[in-house]
């Protein structure tokens, strides 16, 4: 699994410090998952969809594997 | 005065800086001791005592590290924990098990083969559990925790 979490949160001047508090995440959790080190639960993902205001499969792109 | 009564109840009532204060008060205690008993040995020491020593501190520097973070995250406004640090230590507690197992059937096997206390076959176990546990930390922390 992909996603464009940094794309969005440069389209919405948002720093990684800014996405994980509105998520209520530790900074480190955003780190990861830009990096694709992890992969969020659906709570997370849909959490980080309301932000930007896009659904999640617009963020997290699934691949077919 | 009243600030820092007030210091103390919130450290008290926060979670955060409890755990931070729980990691920071055991890895003194630990520090201590191994400085206690690293003083006051009469012989010379040996190589395999020097070793422990530099586990023991290498762990300490571990849990202060820890407890910093914590501490400087908490400054910040961040969780105590999130679903990546709580998979984090989970994940890292289930390899250190299994790895454990082996470990401990490699110092029975040891401890027909070398001559050693019981004491410090279950010392130098405990220890290497430590060891295991935080390197699979580690491990995870460089891999992380993906398509799982």
């Amino acid at each position: 699994m992909n996603n464009r979490i940094r794309e969005f949160r440069a389209r919405h001047d948002l720093t990684q410090d800014d996405l994980a508090k509105r998520v209520n995440v530790r900074r480190e959790t955003i780190v990861f998952l830009e990096k694709n080190k992890y992969n969020p639960s659906l709570k997370l993902a849909h959490d980080i969809a309301r932000v930007f205001g896009v659904a999640i499969e617009e963020i997290f792109l699934f691949d077919s594997e | 005065m009243l600030f820092k009564s007030n210091f103390v109840l919130e450290i008290i009532n926060n979670k955060i800086m409890k755990r931070a204060l729980i990691a920071l008060a055991v890895s003194l205690i630990v520090l201590v001791t191994t400085a206690l008993w690293f003083f006051k040995v009469e012989k010379s020491i040996t190589g395999p005592e020097v070793l422990t020593f530099g586990i023991i501190i290498v762990l300490v520097g571990f849990g202060l590290y820890f407890a910093y973070m914590r501490f400087t995250g908490a400054q910040r406004g961040e969780p105590p924990e999130d679903e990546l640090s709580k998979r984090m230590l989970q994940k890292s507690a289930a390899w250190s098990y299994y790895i454990s197992l082996y470990m401990w059937v490699f110092m029975i096997w040891l401890k027909d083969r070398v001559t050693l206390d019981t004491e410090q076959v279950l010392g130098a176990g405990i220890l290497s559990m430590a060891v295991i546990f935080f390197l699979c930390w580690i491990v995870i922390r460089i891999r992380g925790i993906r398509n799982e």
